[in-house]
């Protein structure tokens, strides 16, 4: 047992919360618009010359996979939380599979610009019943002339509308499959982003369209007969939300600390006021609570994989609603000063709610946690 | 990081689970429902060798690591083993023994921590008053030196275990204008003249475990009676905090488990409207919320004491952080467990009436949510 993580770990954690404080400040990546955008895709290549990206696909002396990765997420998403979710989408939702299930070939042209930061990634697993989970794919593929011909709608796919390969998941010979189509391949049409998100507003979401989309048969990746592919790519989206929640955690928890030290009011720093002090409290047990959990899920999953799906869905779901309530709570101890204008605060508080509602959402995740103990079998 | 407990330690886990629920779970209830406490059971885990787990064994101990110590009170708790014998345990075993066991002379060592870890004796720690539980400084019982003795005056309330100990680990002010420094610890055994306790406290919950209040009238002790050396009280009460935050809220994890195994038991036989209840999406939510807890308290629980064996000293805020989260966090899966079992939830013929009567201690017991919150709150 070990509950630290090591020296060389902790350096990394504080280069990259340095590395992307330093550049946020310069480059805005949360408000919204193309600046930000283009800011998000140069961040990324930025973090190409660190370790992070390649945390849980590669091998790295000193780094213990997903274990070392939750506490880099935690970094990352804390500072921005924009670049967090393009940067995990593409590299650990997209690049995950691409490397598990990939061959050398694919891997070599899709996997490493990814990891490099030079491009962008998406993964399109939704569809218009959201949750792939309780209705089949209506995403078919159809082998033609020595091709897979697409076609099929998918929506709310982070990143879509600025990456350079979208992994379509879908059916092909009636098993799940993962369609490897590049940006302006003729039938992949990209919708325009949905007006306003209420939070990763630098994050480009859209939704796709595939009209007899031909992909070449080499770029289609299925998985063996013993494994569940969406699943899997549910498990990684899953681990990407906790990782952004225990980050918006740690981001609410200390600008409200912080401020509460320094606001005075009635002569004295409104931390001395018990209401204050007792909610900074909760709000810190909660983000500890959460942070540990999904450190553990996170190690479950490396080291005892039998046990990870529904300790993580345990932590998905307590790590989502502890930071949605802990920038809630911020957010009234801020009171004005984060209502107002774009603050670590507020953006938190609206990011917070992706975390419920996205990947297996919360309730869903109950039900499979209440099946799970019921021995209800998925 | 590596969250891997021993093979060792998960075979013993499973071993305390079979004993408990063979030779203490089926008298549970019964115990509970007279407020009696369950001698037969208390020397049974002696006999075990959990009372004195982490004790060395020359001591009659086990010579077990924290964690180990830990994952007992968890399985006590999932096995099903009463809250009241829990505390009892944990009163006894950390609040008392190890108090004696840290603190004391050799001579005061060999004198109790066998008897002790065996069972044949039971202690108790008085240190709450009826006008002092968190703020310790304003205790108002005195210990004054006269001669070779100690001559005690004052009150205790809240105190697990009292009527039925044999020793007592009693705070007492020997200088009572030092505030905190002036506390100072005693060993006080039952029959000592000057020495008496209340009828035991009927309580919401915990029941099987004995409270009362203790009284010092002139109470004679030799001066060896002494823990330590004068002015060491206070300190002495804060490492048991070490316990308090770790194996006494262990076991609320491993009833956790208790809970959705029962509760997963019911709902697959209980039919309403052609179905059983564990189909119906309400029900589940319910396991969930059970799950989600015991998992995020687990973590936070193990985590001091994997700190504690390392000898690190104790990060109060991290400490008070499980504290809160067990003692807040813990009522809602108790309440959940009761409704999953609707009616019969609410009668003592199914336990869940009692899983949620004894969870209610935990905000209270052993420093209250709200001394939890102003400990995060100064430290943060």
């Amino acid at each position: 047992m070990n509950y630290d993580y090591s020296k060389k770990e902790f350096e990394l954690f504080i280069e990259l919360y340095q590395t992307v404080s330093a550049y946020s400040a310069e480059h805005p990546m949360d408000s919204g618009g193309d600046e930000c955008r283009k800011n998000i895709q140069a961040a990324m290549k930025q973090l190409g010359q660190t370790p992070y990206l390649k945390l849980a696909i590669a091998d790295i002396d000193g780094f213990y996979g997903t274990t070392t990765l939750m506490g880099a997420m935690e970094a990352v998403a804390a500072v921005s939380p924009s670049l967090y979710l393009s940067a995990e989408y593409s590299v650990r939702v997209l690049g995950r599979a691409i490397a598990r299930w990939g061959n050398e070939t694919l891997k070599k042209t899709f996997l490493d610009p990814l990891l490099s930061g030079e491009s962008l990634g998406a993964l399109a697993l939704c569809e218009e019943t959201v949750n792939v989970d309780n209705d089949p794919l209506a995403t078919i593929g159809e082998r033609r002339d020595g091709g897979v011909v697409l076609n099929g709608r998918k929506q709310f796919v982070v990143n879509a509308p600025v990456a350079s390969v979208v992994g379509v998941v879908g059916l092909l010979d009636d098993k799940p499959a993962l369609f490897l189509v590049e940006t302006g391949a003729p039938g992949m049409t990209i919708d325009d982003t949905p007006g306003d998100a209420l939070g990763y507003k630098g994050v480009a979401i859209s939704g796709l369209h595939l009209r007899n989309c031909v992909v070449q048969e080499d770029r289609v990746i299925q998985c063996g007969p013993k494994e569940n592919m969406t699943a899997i790519l549910r498990l990684y989206e899953n681990q990407v939300l906790m990782g952004a929640s225990i980050g918006l955690a740690k981001a609410s928890f200390e600008a409200a600390r912080d401020y509460a030290k320094n606001h005075r009011t009635g002569g004295k720093p409104i931390i001395a006021y018990q209401e204050i002090g007792f909610k900074l409290s909760e709000m810190l047990t909660l983000y500890q609570a959460s942070q540990l959990l999904a450190i553990r899920a996170a190690w479950t999953f490396e080291n005892k994989p039998k046990e990870a799906g529904d300790l993580s869905l345990c932590a998905k779901v307590f790590c989502a609603e502890s930071a949605s309530q802990v920038a809630g709570e911020a957010m009234k101890i801020l009171g004005s000063s984060a209502y107002f204008g774009a603050n670590p605060v507020e953006r938190a508080y609206c990011c917070a709610r992706y975390g419920e509602v996205f990947g297996t959402s919360t309730e869903l995740s109950r039900v499979k946690i209440g099946d799970a103990a019921l021995g209800v079998k998925a | 990081m590596d969250f891997a407990f021993t093979k060792e330690q998960e075979m013993f886990k499973k071993e305390i689970i079979r004993f408990a629920k063979k030779e203490i779970v089926p008298r549970v209830q019964e115990f509970d429902l007279n407020k009696a406490f369950d001698f037969e059971s208390f020397r049974k885990l002696g006999d075990f060798g959990i009372l004195g787990l982490h004790f060395p064994e020359s001591y009659g101990g086990g010579g077990a690591d924290v964690t180990t110590t830990v994952m007992a009170g968890e399985a006590l708790g999932e096995a099903g083993v009463d809250g009241g014998l829990t505390l009892a345990y944990g009163a006894h075993s950390f609040l008392c023994a190890d108090t004696i066991f840290k603190h004391g002379t050799e001579a005061q060592r060999k004198k109790y921590i066998p008897k002790l870890c065996s069972g044949e004796w039971i202690g108790c720690m008085g240190l709450t008053e009826p006008d002092a539980g968190s703020d310790v400084a304003s205790m108002k019982t005195t210990a004054e030196k006269k001669g070779d003795k100690y001559v005690l005056n004052g009150s205790k309330i809240f105190i697990t275990n009292a009527p039925i100990a044999n020793v007592s680990v009693v705070y007492a002010k020997t200088d009572p204008d030092a505030k905190h420094m002036g506390i100072s610890a005693f060993l006080v055994e039952k029959d000592t003249p000057g020495y008496t306790c209340g009828e035991p406290l009927i309580k919401m919950g915990v029941r099987t475990s004995q409270t009362s209040e203790q009284f010092f009238s002139n109470c004679e002790i030799p001066a060896e009676n002494l823990l330590g050396n004068e002015g060491e009280g206070f300190n002495m009460s804060l490492q048991t905090v070490e316990w308090d935050r770790s194996a006494l809220l262990a076991p609320f994890v491993g009833v956790s488990t208790y809970m959705l195994k029962r509760c997963t038991e019911y709902a697959k036989k209980r039919v309403q409207f052609g179905r059983s209840i564990g189909e119906f999406q309400a029900t589940k939510r319910k396991l969930a919320n059970i799950r989600i807890f015991g998992e995020a308290a687990r973590s936070l629980i193990y985590r001091i004491a994997w700190c504690k064996d390392q000898g690190r000293p104790l990060n109060h805020l991290e400490a008070a952080v499980a504290k809160l989260f067990v003692g807040d966090w813990s009522v809602g899966p108790a309440n959940d467990a009761m409704l999953v079992h609707g009616g019969y939830g609410y009668c003592h013929e199914y336990d869940m009436e009692r899983i949620f009567r004894d969870s209610r201690l935990a905000p209270i017991g052993g420093g209250t949510s709200d001394i939890q919150k102003m400990i995060i709150s100064k430290l943060m």
